[in-house]
C-alpha cells in the first residue's frame, strides 16, 4: 500500500490516538517564508495512545507490519516545547514502510513503553532516553546503554552543555 | 544433571576479548557449564555521531559514515548519501549508480570475508581468517586505486560518486571476478563443510522465525531464520530493481540442512552464499556500464531543503537506515543512524540463557556485529 491508502485505512480501523498525517509539499511560490516540505510521509500519533496503535499495525492483516526497524527522538529547536518520538515500521509481507511521529512535551518527558509490542523497541527506548530525558514508562530495564550511568545532561538536546570536566578528566 | 545447583559465577567477557570483535562487554551468569543470563555492556567505542552530524555541514559529515560499521564503509557512505539525495532534487548519473553498486557488492563481499574468517578464528579454525584476508587485501587494494583509501573511504558522495574509476579498473575487477568464484569453493569446502565446523555451529544459537521478527533482526541474521527478504529486492533503491528484473542475483535464506532452521550455521552460511550473489551484481553492471558523468550537478555551499526522510537499505549486516531532518539550512536538525549491529546484538540477552558457556563464542560470533556501528 502506498501512504494514501495506509493512512485510510488506519482511518478507516479507527487507529487509537491518530491525529493526522504530514505529507511532502512543494514551495508555495506566493509566500515567501514557506520552504516547502520534502522526504517522506508521516502519521501523527498521540503519544499516550502508542502501544495501541502499534498493536494494531502489527496484528492487522492489512498493514501487516512485523517489525520496528528504529525509535528515536528529534529536539527540533532549542525554543521548541515538544521532543518527537519517532518510529518506523516495516511490513515484509507487504514490502511498505510506515513513520509515526508522537509529540513529547519537555516539560513532562514521559512516554509508554512498546517493548511488550516489539521487542526491538527495548534498547531504542534506552537508548532514546539517556539521549533526551524521555521516560519509557513500564520499561523492564531503563539503564544507560551508551553512556556512563553516572552521564549529566541529555546530549541530544539542542540545550545540551557540553561538560567541562568527566570525573576530573578536563574535556577543554 | 542440569538440577544440581551449583553457585552462579559471573564471567565477564571482554571489553578486551578477541571474541567480541571489538571493544564489548558480555556479562554472563553461569551455573556450572550452563548460561543462566547474558548482559551486553556496550558504549566502550560511542563516539557521538549524531550529535556530530548535528553539528557539522551536510558534506562534512561524510567520513563520520565511515566510522561506524568500518568493515562496510562503502555501504555507510551510501546510505547517508541516499537519505540526503531522498530530500534533495537532484539527478544521480547513471554510471554513477553503477559504480556506487559495485563498490558497495565488493564492499559486501569484503565485509563477509572478515566475518567468515573470524568466525572460523573464534571457534578455533585459523586458516581460513588467512585465506579470507588474502582476498580481502586484494579488494582493499582496488578501493585503494579508485579513492586512495583502504578503509574510510568517503567516495560515495552525495550527488554521485567522488571521481571516475581509472582506466583498466573495471577490467581488473572483472579479473577479481572470476578468480574469486574459484576461491569461494575453497571457503566451502575449507569451513562451512568441515565436520568440526558444523559440529560446533549446527543446532547452537537457533533464532525463530518469530524472535527474528521481533527483535527487529535484518540482514543475514534475518534471512538465516528462514525469512525470504531483502532490501535490494524488496524495496528497491537506485538500480537495483532493474539488476533483479534482469535476474541477475537471488536471494540466499537459511534451509536448516545442517540443523535446525535459524541456527548459527545457517546465518553464516547465508553470508558466505551471499558472496557469490554480489559477484553476480558486479558482473552485470560490468556488462552493462557505460561512459557518462559520475556526480550530478551540486551547488558549492550544500542547502538541503526542509523536511525529513528516512533512507534504509541492505547493509552486509542488516539495514543501516538515516533518517535525517533538515530545516534548509547548511546543517542537518537531525542525523540519526539506525546501525544493524546494535539491534541485531540485542538478541544476545534472549539467546544465551540455557546454552553451554562454551557455545557463547560460537553464537556471539554468528551476530557478526561490528562494535562501531553498536556504539556510533
Amino acid at each position: 500500500m502506498d501512504f494514501q491508502a495506509l493512512y485510510a485505512h488506519l482511518q478507516a480501523q479507527g487507529a487509537a490516538g491518530l491525529g493526522g498525517c504530514d505529507e511532502p509539499r512543494a514551495k508555495d511560490p506566493e509566500d515567501k517564508q514557506d520552504k516547502g516540505r520534502a522526504g517522506d510521509p508521516f502519521v501523527l500519533v498521540a503519544v499516550e495512545q502508542l502501544p495501541a496503535f502499534l498493536q494494531l499495525c502489527r496484528d492487522d492483516e492489512a498493514l501487516g507490519f512485523e517489525v520496528l526497524i528504529d525509535l528515536s527522538a528529534v529536539d527540533p529547536a532549542a525554543e521548541d516545547e515538544d521532543l518527537w518520538l519517532v518510529i518506523q515500521l516495516l511490513s515484509l509481507r507487504h514490502r511498505h514502510r510506515l513513520m509515526i511521529k508522537s509529540m513529547v512535551p519537555k516539560a513532562t518527558p514521559c512516554a509508554p513503553t512498546v517493548a511488550p509490542v516489539y521487542r526491538a523497541a527495548q534498547w531504542h527506548e534506552r537508548e532514546c532516553a539517556e539521549m533526551f530525558g524521555i521516560t519509557f514508562e513500564g520499561h523492564s530495564d531503563p539503564r544507560h546503554i551508551l553512556l556512563p550511568e553516572d552521564w549529566v545532561g541529555y546530549p541530544l538536546r539542542k540545550d545540551y552543555v557540553f561538560p567541562k570536566e568527566y570525573r576530573g578528566v578536563s574535556c577543554e | 544433571m542440569l538440577d544440581v545447583k551449583t553457585q552462579d559465577l559471573e564471567v565477564n567477557m571482554g571489553p578486551q576479548h578477541p571474541a567480541t570483535h571489538g571493544v564489548m562487554r558480555v556479562l554472563v551468569r553461569t551455573d556450572g557449564e550452563l548460561v543462566t543470563g547474558a548482559q551486553p555492556h556496550l558504549g566502550y567505542l560511542h563516539r557521538a555521531a549524531e550529535k556530530i552530524g548535528e553539528n557539522v555541514e551536510w558534506l562534512q559529515y561524510l567520513p563520520y559514515t565511515d566510522r561506524y560499521d568500518y568493515l562496510a564503509a562503502m555501504n555507510n557512505n551510501l546510505g547517508y548519501s541516499l537519505a540526503v539525495e531522498a530530500l534533495m532534487d537532484i539527478e544521480i548519473p547513471r554510471r554513477a549508480q553503477m559504480i556506487r553498486v559495485i563498490c558497495a557488492e565488493l564492499n559486501r563481499i569484503a565485509s563477509h570475508l572478515v566475518a567468515y574468517g573470524t568466525y572460523g578464528l573464534d571457534i578455533g579454525a585459523f586458516t581460513p581468517f588467512l585465506y579470507a584476508f588474502r582476498e580481502r587485501e586484494w579488494i582493499l587494494m582496488l578501493f585503494e586505486k579508485i579513492c586512495g583509501a583502504r578503509l574510510t573511504y568517503s567516495y560515495i558522495r552525495i550527488g554521485g560518486v567522488f571521481n571516475d574509476a581509472p582506466p583498466g579498473w573495471l577490467d581488473e575487477i572483472g579479473h577479481f571476478c572470476d578468480v574469486f568464484e574459484d576461491k569461494w569453493r575453497e571457503y566451502v569446502d575449507l569451513l562451512m563443510m568441515n565436520k568440526i565446523f558444523v559440529e560446533r555451529t549446527a543446532k547452537v544459537g537457533v533464532i525463530s522465525k518469530e524472535m527474528a521478527l521481533d527483535f527487529g533482526l535484518t540482514g543475514p541474521m534475518l534471512r538465516g531464520s528462514g525469512v525470504d527478504f531483502d532490501l535490494r529486492r524488496d524495496c528497491p533503491y537506485m538500480i537495483y530493481d532493474e539488476i533483479w528484473q534482469a535476474g541477475a542475483y537471488e536471494i540466499p535464506v537459511g534451509t536448516g540442512e545442517q540443523g535446525v532452521l535459524g541456527d548459527s550455521w545457517d546465518r553464516f552460511y547465508v553470508r558466505v552464499q551471499e558472496m557469490l550473489e554480489s559477484l553476480k551484481i558486479v558482473r552485470w553492471c560490468l556488462a552493462n556500464i557505460e561512459e557518462g558523468p559520475t556526480i550530478g550537478e551540486l551547488p558549492k555551499t550544500l542547502k538541503v531543503p526542509a523536511g525529513e526522510a528516512y533512507v534504509g537499505i541492505e547493509n552486509p549486516r542488516g539495514e543501516l537506515g538515516h533518517y535525517v531532518v533538515s530545516d534548509g539550512g547548511k546543517v542537518a536538525v537531525r542525523c540519526r543512524v539506525r546501525g544493524p549491529s546494535f539491534v541485531n546484538l540485542a538478541v544476545l540477552e534472549d539467546l544465551l540463557p540455557n546454552t553451554l558457556l562454551a557455545d557463547t563464542v560460537a553464537i556471539i560470533g554468528s551476530t557478526d556485529i561490528v562494535v562501531g556501528e553498536t556504539d556510533r
